[in-house]
């Protein structure tokens, strides 16, 4: 629904995107994720035609249609919500909506049950009368993924929508993006890596205005199964018991790493690993005090992707 | 176009729903009438003598100078910082139809202010004899020299990001334009320069103009001129983004 291929984008010297690609299919929720500065914003601004991308950029295809060449037909198959949610607070919501589902070019017939629409799409139909001024931040968030709704644009792009909310809001709102899969495709961005885990079927990881990763959820959540860790703690063994625990352990094909403290091993590798030295610490009758698996977390993934190491390695 | 207009009912709308417009409304009505009810003195009761006193002094003037900015200020500046503008743009308008927009909203809520004195000259013209038509054409002096200032409004707005900042560089415009009268003193009579200076200047066209009776079609064609190229510069600066 999303292709974007070699897309530049530069601030005077500043390159805000360096020759950025990636796609997003159909009906999917794909995580946009990166530091602050990353160029999520920017890649927003250019698929929303609010910055137009350097001449070298190959192609920008929103819904089908090249924003390059159309950028009208393709700004019209995109709503979004914006990290900075400006809405004038003098009018009610329905005006609000009413004047927005205007510009995005509803026919006035319409207006009125787009408005309704939306409202209960985003579980907001009491405010219809409501001033914006008035309304909690959690609110203002879901009037804000209602006008994104209107026109009913195939394609959602979601800039930091859970910022500034409660942890209960944010549950709501997290249930509300959950909603609209399979009916839209969203691109999220968000900081909290957390729930990106939990709401996204892709990822996509940016930093300094190039990609870095992008994956299925099936692909990093093994990813995340190889990064994460065991913990096995074992009663007092001899100084030579415990250097062959160390020396099997690192033979184990799944194993990246072994630290050693006193009676206590941190290893790095698949939790499969778990039932292996269940049955080695039966034969050679060692002890378990505790053996226990740590999962890697999409950040630790993300702190992997966007390191200094990786950027070293890919540049 | 279609866009440009529902946006500028919108900014209508946002204007009047706003106590700081009635409260604009209300001061204006109130120093403008106390500056007519000076100015009878002045004239001594001529009606016909009321329009140049009244519309071509000093308190007219400030508010001319005044107003727009005012008006003006938050148009873009406080959008932009806002971000605002951003969510407006999506929906696929133009930079020209926004700027057209937002100067049209405020020119009508100007136009407005000056109508709100049109009760009092009612009134006047029931106790006396009131020449309606230097009246008239006093007034769309104003409403076409208060184009321009509300372009420079928008201008100013474009160019910051701030309302005050914008207000204050809005103020610096409509003086600098205000001030051209001032520049006929290093001409002497019959020189082609002064000629230029009354052509370019506002203080002529209202005080020894229009207020006066004289309907001069080149007054029109100059300050909509005017208007016309700063709201392109303003379009132009708006889209300063994309460059």
């Amino acid at each position: 629904m999303i292709e974007i291929e070699n897309l530049s984008l530069s601030f005077g010297d500043r390159r805000a995107l360096d020759d950025v690609s990636f796609h997003v299919p159909k009906g999917a929720v794909t995580g946009f994720i990166g530091e602050n500065g990353a160029g999520k914003t920017s890649t927003f601004r250019v698929l929303t035609t609010w910055l137009l991308p350097d001449p070298e950029t190959v192609s920008v295809r929103v819904g089908g249609i090249d924003l390059l060449k159309d950028p009208h037909a393709a700004c019209s198959r995109v709503g979004v919500l914006p990290e900075q949610l400006a809405l004038p607070g003098e009018l009610r919501v329905d005006e609000y909506l009413k004047f927005r589902s205007r510009l995005k070019g509803v026919s006035g017939n319409r207006i009125h049950d787009e408005v309704v629409r939306v409202l209960n799409a985003v579980n907001a139909p009491e405010m219809i009368r409501r001033r914006l001024d008035t309304l909690s931040q959690g609110y203002r968030q879901r009037i804000g993924l209602a006008d994104a709704l209107l026109g009913d644009p195939p394609v959602l792009l979601l800039d930091e929508p859970t910022r500034g909310l409660d942890p209960r809001q944010i549950t709501q709102f997290r249930e509300l993006i959950d909603g609209l899969r399979g009916n839209h495709t969203l691109l999220l961005s968000s900081h909290v890596l957390g729930e990106v885990e939990q709401v996204c079927d892709r990822i996509c990881v940016i930093s300094e205005g190039q990609i870095r990763l992008e994956e299925d959820r099936e692909t990093w959540m093994q990813r995340l199964d190889q990064l994460g860790r065991l913990h096995l703690e074992l009663d007092c063994p001899d100084t030579g018991a415990k250097s062959q625990v160390t020396q099997w352990l690192k033979e184990q094909p799944e194993v990246s790493t072994v630290e050693n403290e006193g009676s206590v091993w941190s290893i790095q590798a698949d939790r499969t690993l778990r039932t292996r030295i269940g049955k080695k610490a039966l034969d050679e009758k060692w002890i378990i005090q505790e053996l226990r698996s740590e999962p890697a977390t999409l950040e630790s993934l993300f702190l992997q992707w966007t390191g200094p190491e990786k950027k070293k390695a890919q540049s | 176009m279609k866009r440009a207009y529902f946006l500028f009912r919108k900014e209508l709308t946002s204007i009047f729903v706003s106590p700081v417009a009635w409260i604009i409304m209300v001061l204006f009505t109130l120093v403008m009438g106390a500056n007519l009810y000076l100015s009878m003195i002045a004239v001594s009761g001529d009606l016909k003598q009321l329009v140049a006193a009244g519309y071509g002094g000093l308190v007219s003037w400030f508010m001319l100078l005044v107003i727009p900015p005012l008006i003006t200020m938050k148009s873009l500046a406080d959008e932009n910082r806002q971000g605002a503008l951003e969510v407006l743009m999506v929906t696929g308008i133009s930079d020209a139809s926004v700027v057209a927009a937002k100067w049209a909203a405020a020119w009508i809520f100007y136009v407005i202010l000056w109508c709100c004195l049109l009760p009092l000259w009612g009134i006047l013209g029931m106790v006396g004899v009131l020449d309606t038509g230097v009246l008239f054409v006093t007034h769309m002096g104003l409403f076409v020299v208060g184009a321009a200032y509300c372009a420079n409004g928008i201008l100013a707005s474009a160019l910051t990001s701030h309302p005050l900042a914008s207000a204050g560089l809005a103020f610096m415009f409509n003086v600098g334009l205000f001030m051209i009268h001032w520049l006929r003193f290093f001409f002497r009579p019959g020189d082609l320069e002064l000629l230029w200076v009354e052509y370019l200047s506002a203080v002529h066209h209202i005080g020894d103009e229009l207020t006066q009776g004289i309907l001069d079609i080149r007054v029109f064609v100059w300050w909509g001129s005017f208007t016309l190229l700063t709201l392109f510069l303003s379009a132009r600066v708006l889209e300063r983004r994309r460059w």
